[in-house]
């Protein structure tokens, strides 16, 4: 599961490297995406701090 | 700035930014620093900023490629700052090495902030935009060199996050390979 937004990473420079310019940004927005959602996941702790 | 030199630049960064992959792997692999969950998603924020500069040496500098990095640049920064104020206050403890005083994530943090001064700074100059001139030969070794580097971190740490992690969540302070422990119980 973690690993998910290094493979969507690699697909979108692939998908570059293939000179698929549309392709790549879309693996981009979906690691991205992936990334955010798994840190949203990971956010369980209240941070002890008064703000 | 000539299309050129945009490019020069834009693959000395990919080039300082695949160094920083690479160091982290050396404190994963040399000083058995396994990273937690907010480590393995700032390296992913790595990716995400550096695939905009990327994009910039494949494709040509367009400023949305510059967005792309900032965008990317903001997503890690967010998860180096949560960690950070994890451990802010004194007392709170701390995750991993110390590496010229300050952790990782504090570094991840800077690097983070680093990029979208970067960006911003080179989106000042709009010459850049305005291809007049073909792409000049000598620069294709370097940003090849710096392209293949990135890639061949994406697939490694794609890897390395399936040895530590299985197919689930990573533990929040992993003692060890878990696809191994499975493997070997």
């Amino acid at each position: 599961m973690m690993s998910l937004p290094f493979l969507f990473f690699a697909c979108a420079l692939g998908a570059a490297w293939l000179r698929h310019r549309g392709v790549a940004m879309g693996f981009w927005v979906v690691g991205l995406v992936v990334m955010l959602v798994l840190f949203r996941v990971h956010v369980t702790e209240v941070l002890n701090i008064g703000l | 700035m000539t299309a050129d030199l945009s490019r020069l630049l834009n693959a000395l960064a990919l080039i300082a930014l695949d160094t920083v992959l690479v160091l982290a792997f050396v404190d994963q692999l040399w000083f058995r620093d396994l990273p937690c969950p907010l480590c393995i998603l700032q390296r992913a924020g790595f990716f995400a900023a550096g695939f905009g500069i990327a994009l910039n040496l494949f494709f040509g500098p367009k400023p949305s490629h510059y967005g792309i990095a900032i965008l990317g640049a903001i997503a890690g920064g967010i998860i180096s700052m949560r960690q950070i104020l994890l451990h802010i206050v004194p007392g709170t403890g701390s995750y991993g090495n110390a590496i010229f005083g300050m952790h990782l994530y504090t570094w991840a943090f800077i690097a983070f902030a680093l990029m979208i001064v970067g960006c911003a700074v080179m989106l000042l100059d709009d010459r850049q935009f305005s291809r007049a001139e073909p792409i000049s030969m000598r620069l294709k070794v370097l940003p090849l060199t710096a392209l293949l580097m990135f890639l061949v971190l994406a697939v490694t740490n794609v890897a390395s996050t399936v040895a530590l992690c299985g197919a689930g969540f990573c533990p929040d302070s992993p003692k060890d390979y878990m696809l191994f422990e499975t493997a070997t119980n």
